[in-house]
């Protein structure tokens, strides 16, 4: 498994002037600092930094700016929220008391807010919630922890791999607008494509 | 609300703008008939609406909360529905195939499930006209089934790499492959482009060399005189309690309520959403819902499983680029006896953007932290199969009512779902058999995503009016006025993508609603 990008060099948004304005609009948009949220308190902003950053790996707070972002704005979407396992909250209260649980879980287990563990004591309290592991009474009682874990992961997920800074690591071609691709067979690369270095 | 027929009575209400509800809209216009289509979703804009992006574009998928419980619970959204304008043609991968013969003949050759009231034979019309209509790319040659080619337009070039190494895979354990049969241009068409390439099939397609109803029949439809309503969301189906007969709808549209009467209502509202719809419609004489007398409204509902299987390769595979599906095999589609399970699936080497395979490998496959961030460091490494598995019907699958309500004060879907003992074999058998294709191409398996695609039945066909809801025109056995198109209607599922068959048989519905409007509706 790779440890480092194969594109060190490569950026997805040196094309962005290439790539249809709607499309340019939202992506550009996930480069902003998060100023302020709107839905999330600020002790669930914090320890939701915290969590992000160990399911995915990654600290640098202008990426996970964007992913706290994708889970503020899911806290005020109204459409719904495609599927919802019977049992489980609806998805803002789902978020809410699992963000408030990892915090009441790291204080009890470790002394210490959430945020504050190293990576390993956060890992393990995230491997008890993902197995269902974390004792059910006080703030846990009825709460489905494997339901909430994926959601955490879902969100996270889905926000990091938009982010364009990530794309450029991992190589993605990003939005091919109007331009489509040209050269698509085995080992076959545009020129304005992730070019591989090893 | 502008309206251009009003209150006025008008000859076919159609419930759903998707791929029955447009080839119906289509038709029927172009028949003369007065035609109103209610949309719950907007009437999108590709170009103002759609974006080359994953996570913006899963607005097309159906948002609503659908409650789901079962041994295996759906994923609902964006893998199986569509919202808005076109449905889930606008979301589709575009492939474009048929059932075989033995599809229609389940029971009778493998004693599982049912038999459907109509043979390949009656749809073998309408898939072929179908097919001219949105000029289906595709090989001269398609090596099973009853359809052996050509298709209308030549089969797509050139291939992802991720399909030719699906297809030296195959070739190398003797495995036949093809060219996807896609409802994607290969050449120009109707003032629309070839395909570019450009790999977001799944997010709305922007150039419009995609088919979908959104682009093609429904603007068909309006200028054959349909009036086509967004944002509208039917509540209820009224119905004359002497007569049996449908009066038409009402619908919500920003809030305020309103009445369509029809002379000939058709719901095309899918498998969630018509049965929930039906059940909510009950009336005292109908205490179980309309066209329910057989207790199968919500019924039997099947999924096609639909894993994934990703494969590390040693040199660039780069998954996003291009047509998502552009190679399949159907060697493993009839029923085999040595196998231990009946029936059988389709594999289609698929691409995938970040999210997709984030997602699939993370949520689905329980990968996480420094793992997950390591295997995608290497996503233009991988390569990935899915399977298209057939799931037989069985009547603990349904669609019912949940006890919580939605924002119109109607009782949410209630999805229920678990594979049955074959549907799991199949499983296996098409696990194994894509990780075999993929090693052989020289791939190594590292990631296998359980996961579903498409949804059928609920309200099935059937000549029987015991145990079935619809006649074999789509026509409900209770009401002889109320019509059912789409997927819910399918008795059995079929190891293929349902699209091509949806249409077929809402093109065969249309045209006996037109024989019969001449005798007078």
């Amino acid at each position: 498994m790779a440890t480092k990008s194969h594109y060190p060099h490569y950026n997805v948004l040196d094309a962005a002037e290439d790539w249809d304005p709607h499309t340019r609009k939202i992506v550009e948009a996930r480069l902003l600092p998060l100023e302020s949220v709107e839905h999330l308190t600020t002790a669930e902003t914090k320890t939701l930094y915290s969590v992000v950053a160990a399911l995915i790996d990654d600290d640098r707070s202008e990426i996970l700016d964007y992913v706290v972002k994708h889970f503020d704005d899911t806290l005020g979407k109204r459409i719904g929220e495609s599927q919802r396992k019977t049992g489980v909250p609806p998805q803002a209260d789902l978020i809410r008391r699992t963000l408030s649980g990892l915090g009441k879980t790291a204080r009890d287990n470790y002394g210490k807010p959430f945020p504050e563990l190293t990576v390993d004591e956060q890992h393990t309290i995230l491997g008890q919630l993902e197995r269902g592991q974390i004792p059910a009474d006080g703030i846990w009682m009825n709460l489905p922890q494997k339901e909430a874990f994926t959601k955490l992961l879902s969100l996270t997920v889905e926000a990091y791999y938009s982010h364009p800074k990530i794309w450029s690591e991992i190589g993605h071609g990003g939005p091919a607008y109007p331009r489509g691709y040209v050269r698509t067979g085995p080992g076959l690369v545009d020129p304005w494509e992730a070019q591989r270095e090893e | 609300m502008q309206r251009r027929f009003g209150d006025q009575e008008v000859d076919i209400c159609i419930v759903g703008a998707g791929a029955a509800g447009g080839v119906l809209a289509r038709d029927l216009a172009r028949a003369g008939l007065k035609v109103v289509v209610l949309e719950a979703g907007p009437f999108w804009d590709p170009q103002q609406d759609f974006a080359s992006d994953e996570l913006s574009m899963q607005k097309l998928g159906w948002q609503e909360t659908v409650l789901v419980a079962g041994n295996n619970p759906l994923k609902m959204g964006h893998n199986n529905t569509g919202r808005g304008v076109g449905g889930g043609t606008v979301h589709f991968t575009g492939v474009f195939l048929r059932f075989h013969e033995s599809d229609f003949r389940v029971y009778s050759q493998d004693g599982v499930a049912d038999d459907w009231p109509i043979s390949y034979a009656d749809l073998a019309p309408y898939y072929d006209r179908i097919e001219r209509e949105i000029a289906v790319s595709g090989p001269k040659h398609f090596p099973w089934g009853p359809f052996a080619g050509p298709y209308p337009y030549p089969e797509r070039e050139p291939l992802s790499a991720n399909a030719v190494v699906f297809r030296q895979g195959c070739e190398k354990l003797g495995i036949k492959s093809a060219v996807t049969p896609l409802a994607i241009l290969s050449a120009p068409f109707d003032g629309r482009p070839p395909c570019i390439n450009r790999g977001f099939c799944n997010q709305g397609c922007l150039p419009n060399a995609k088919f979908s109803t959104l682009i093609q029949h429904i603007p068909q439809a309006i200028a054959a005189g349909a009036e086509v309503l967004p944002d509208c969301t039917v509540t209820q189906v009224e119905v004359d309690e002497k007569s049996r007969r449908v009066t038409g709808v009402i619908f919500v549209h920003d809030g305020t309520e309103y009445r369509q009467p029809a002379k000939i209502v058709i719901l095309a509202n899918f498998v969630v959403q018509m049965p929930r719809l039906l059940l909510n419609s009950a009336t005292p004489a109908f205490p179980d819902g309309l066209a329910n007398s057989s207790g199968m409204v919500g019924k039997g509902i099947m999924p096609h499983s639909s894993y994934d299987v990703y494969a590390k390769f040693p040199e660039e595979i780069r998954l996003y680029k291009g047509t998502p599906v552009l190679a399949t095999t159907q060697d493993f589609y009839e029923t085999d006896h040595t196998r231990g399970f009946v029936r059988g699936y389709t594999l289609h080497a698929h691409g995938a953007r970040p999210v997709a395979m984030a997602t699939g490998i993370s949520v689905g496959a329980g990968t996480w932290g420094p793992q997950l961030r390591r295997a995608m460091l290497d996503f233009n490494f991988y390569a990935r199969i899915t399977q298209v598995g057939e799931v037989l019907p069985s009547e603990k699958n349904t669609v019912t009512l949940a006890d919580e309500k939605d924002d119109n004060g109607l009782p949410l879907p209630l999805v229920t779902f678990g594979y049955g003992d074959n549907d799991l074999k199949l499983i296996d058998h098409a696990v194994a058999k894509m990780k075999e294709i993929l090693t052989a191409a020289g791939g190594k398996p590292e990631f296998v995503i359980p996961d579903t695609a498409h949804l059928m039945g609920g309200c099935r066909m059937g000549a029987d009016p015991r145990t079935s809801v619809v006649d074999q025109w789509g026509r409900t056995h209770d009401h002889p006025n109320l019509y059912l198109a789409g997927a819910p209607i399918f008795v059995t599922g079929g190891g293929v993508n349902p699209t091509e068959t949806v249409m077929a048989l809402a093109a065969r519905t249309a045209d006996h609603l037109i024989q019969q409007a001449r005798r007078g509706l």
